[in-house]
């Protein structure tokens, strides 16, 4: 089964396409890095696959055939966007109530349990968390949401380096622990080289490579960092020139 | 990583997401702005309440006396100057007039004080990505955020607007004032729930449409203001056709003058500003208040009055109540389309 596939995906804002001709098959029970500079479209696939933006071209299911955005998608993707933005105004406790009253699926349990071992106080205001707190808090409902697909947008962007470790140690866990897909975006791959099974590298809106990270390593004899770094040079518009001259032509 | 199994998407009809547990998030993630508005409503039921009993007190003096005696007069007389006018020497009383006047603003206060966030908040902080994200799915969760704010603004307008009439009944009673001016007007009956109503959704879809509060809630200010000064002035007058009479038989509480013309002794009728303008500079210039009407009588002109009656207060209540429930549906729709269309 494939978590996410799309089909000459293309998404455009105004005049500017923020994704291009993307064809994608992410199988299931991976942990997926998705990796590319600044602006290059992944944003905008992660919140295609979880329903939020709606593709100007192409075609994009989920979860095995699922059109994304469906009510079965929505109950088992959960999303965390860049800075996952919560209720800052609610205590822990009430924001896991708005969630858990939101969803058919909810583990409290789970959730609670989770908050304990983190030592995140359910009386706090959400907008009294540091960033790391925060994010966890996010994940945290995420999770107890028992969702298949698990999709984390720029997750690392806003943690310090141990924030950031406690809070891939925490994915890791989560799926190693039970039958769930993630797939993760960072611009930067040295982030997630540790924890990824599968990469997917974006510049400009276009997918460069899209395999499974133990092939990668077998074929091109070479860490993963450096096979990301060819990708994305080989995307980049010229290898000297730092300014981008972007075409908004078709191919 | 091991592959694993996974369960089939279910089949079959899926069970959305009750509305009752739509509606506790809702409610929590609102609870600051209903308790604003409950404390805002509950200062003015009080205030009316304490002025209603003193009234109530005053009125009741001038209403066992009605042997038409001065001393009557001077009492009926002292009940408005107090009550209506301003002048009682109790609590910060700026009178009925006064406080109607206020509490005509209200309903644009209160419905872009709750509407204008309901979707500009999420939209600016980002916590749509959130919200509209989760299994209920942002088509319920955009109904539910809408219509439970709108049902509580409805229930305690409509609850103040039962106080206020007893508030204001001795004004109507007194032939003061016709209940179909419209101060009044839009104070009584269903009308004040309607316009808050009205203000709410309006709100709320610019508040959708701008993702900004603070702008949603200046450009309600600005549409409510026009539409509420062409409603009293432009739209109101012709749910139905005025009613005309003779001048001498219009009082105070008869209705809602519209116009007032007079008729050529040939019955042609002709207005009063074009009389008033051919009149002999010896009329024109009389110090007599009296002396236009005398003209026109010795020339055997006849004076008319064109009003609203004030036996129409529901009629025309249910007709301006019908129309802004209609219109407030149909911007609660467009928000509603507004989120279902939106991106990230």
């Amino acid at each position: 089964m494939n978590i996410i596939e799309t089909s000459a995906l293309g998404k455009r804002y105004r005049r500017k396409w923020a994704l291009r001709d993307c064809t994608l098959a992410i199988p299931a029970g991976h942990i997926v890095a998705l990796v590319g500079p600044n602006g290059a479209g992944k944003t905008t696939l992660l919140t295609t696959a979880v329903g939020l933006t709606r593709p100007t071209e192409g075609t994009i299911s989920v979860l095995g055939g699922t059109q994304a955005g469906a009510p079965e998608a929505l109950d088992r993707i959960a999303f965390v966007a860049q800075d996952a933005p919560l209720y800052r105004q609610l205590p822990v406790r009430d924001m896991l109530r708005v969630a858990r009253n939101l969803n058919h699926r909810w583990d409290q349990p789970r959730a609670i349990d989770r908050l304990e071992q983190l030592e995140i106080p359910l009386g706090q205001r959400v907008g009294a968390l540091s960033g790391g707190q925060k994010a966890q808090l996010a994940l945290t409902i995420a999770l107890a949401r028992r969702p298949s697909l698990l999709v984390l947008d720029e997750p690392l962007a806003a943690l310090d380096p141990v924030a950031r470790d406690d809070f891939l140690a925490s994915v890791v866990e989560a799926a190693r622990d039970e039958p769930i897909s993630v797939v993760l975006s960072s611009h930067v791959l040295a982030e997630l080289e540790r924890v990824a099974t599968y990469l997917i590298v974006l510049t400009r809106g276009e997918v460069r490579v899209s395999s499974p990270v133990r092939d990668l390593l077998e074929t091109q004899g070479a860490g993963l960092e450096e096979i990301a770094m060819r990708y994305l040079r080989a995307g980049a518009p010229s290898s000297r020139t730092d300014r981008p001259s972007r075409t908004d032509q078709p191919r | 990583m091991t592959t694993t199994t996974y369960t089939a998407p279910a089949t079959g009809r899926r069970r959305p997401v009750a509305w009752s547990r739509l509606a506790w998030v809702t409610l929590r993630q609102r609870r600051g702005a209903m308790i604003g508005l409950g404390v805002f409503l509950g200062l003015f039921a009080i205030y009316l309440a304490v002025m209603g009993f003193l009234q109530d007190h005053a009125y009741a003096q001038v209403a066992a006396c009605n042997s038409g005696t001065v001393r009557c007069h001077q009492l009926a007389q002292a009940f408005t100057n107090d009550y209506w006018g301003g002048n009682a020497s109790v609590l910060l009383s700026g009178g009925a007039q006064s406080v109607s006047s206020l509490l005509y603003v209200v309903p644009v206060l209160l419905g872009a004080f709750l509407g204008a966030p309901a979707l500009a908040r999420e939209l600016s902080d980002g916590t749509f990505r959130f919200a509209w994200t989760q299994g209920a799915g942002r088509t319920r969760w955009a109904l539910s955020t809408l219509a439970v704010p709108a049902a509580v603004l409805v229930a305690a307008t409509g609850a103040f607007t039962a106080l206020f009439s007893w508030y204001y009944r001795p004004f109507l009673q007194d032939h003061q004032v016709s209940e179909m001016l419209p101060l009044g007007f839009t104070l009584l009956g269903v009308a004040f729930a309607a316009w808050t109503l009205f203000s709410y959704a309006l709100a709320a879809f610019f508040g959708a449409l701008l993702r900004r509060t603070i702008p949603a809630m200046a450009l309600t200010l600005v549409v409510y203001v026009a539409l509420a000064t062409l409603t009293a002035l432009d739209i109101r007058p012709h749910y139905m056709t005025p009613v005309t009479m003779p001048t001498a038989s219009v009082t105070n509480s008869t209705g809602w003058v519209i116009s007032q013309f007079a008729k050529t002794p040939g019955g042609q009728p002709v207005s009063l500003n074009y009389l008033y303008n051919h009149l002999p500079a010896s009329v024109q210039n009389s110090q007599n208040q009296n002396a236009f009407t005398d003209w026109l009588t010795t020339h055997h002109y006849t004076q008319w009055t064109t009003l609203q009656p004030d036996s129409r207060f529901w009629p025309f209540q249910l007709i301006e109540g019908g129309w802004l429930l209609a219109l407030s549906l149909v911007l609660i729709t467009g928000t509603v389309w507004l989120v279902r269309r939106r991106g990230a």
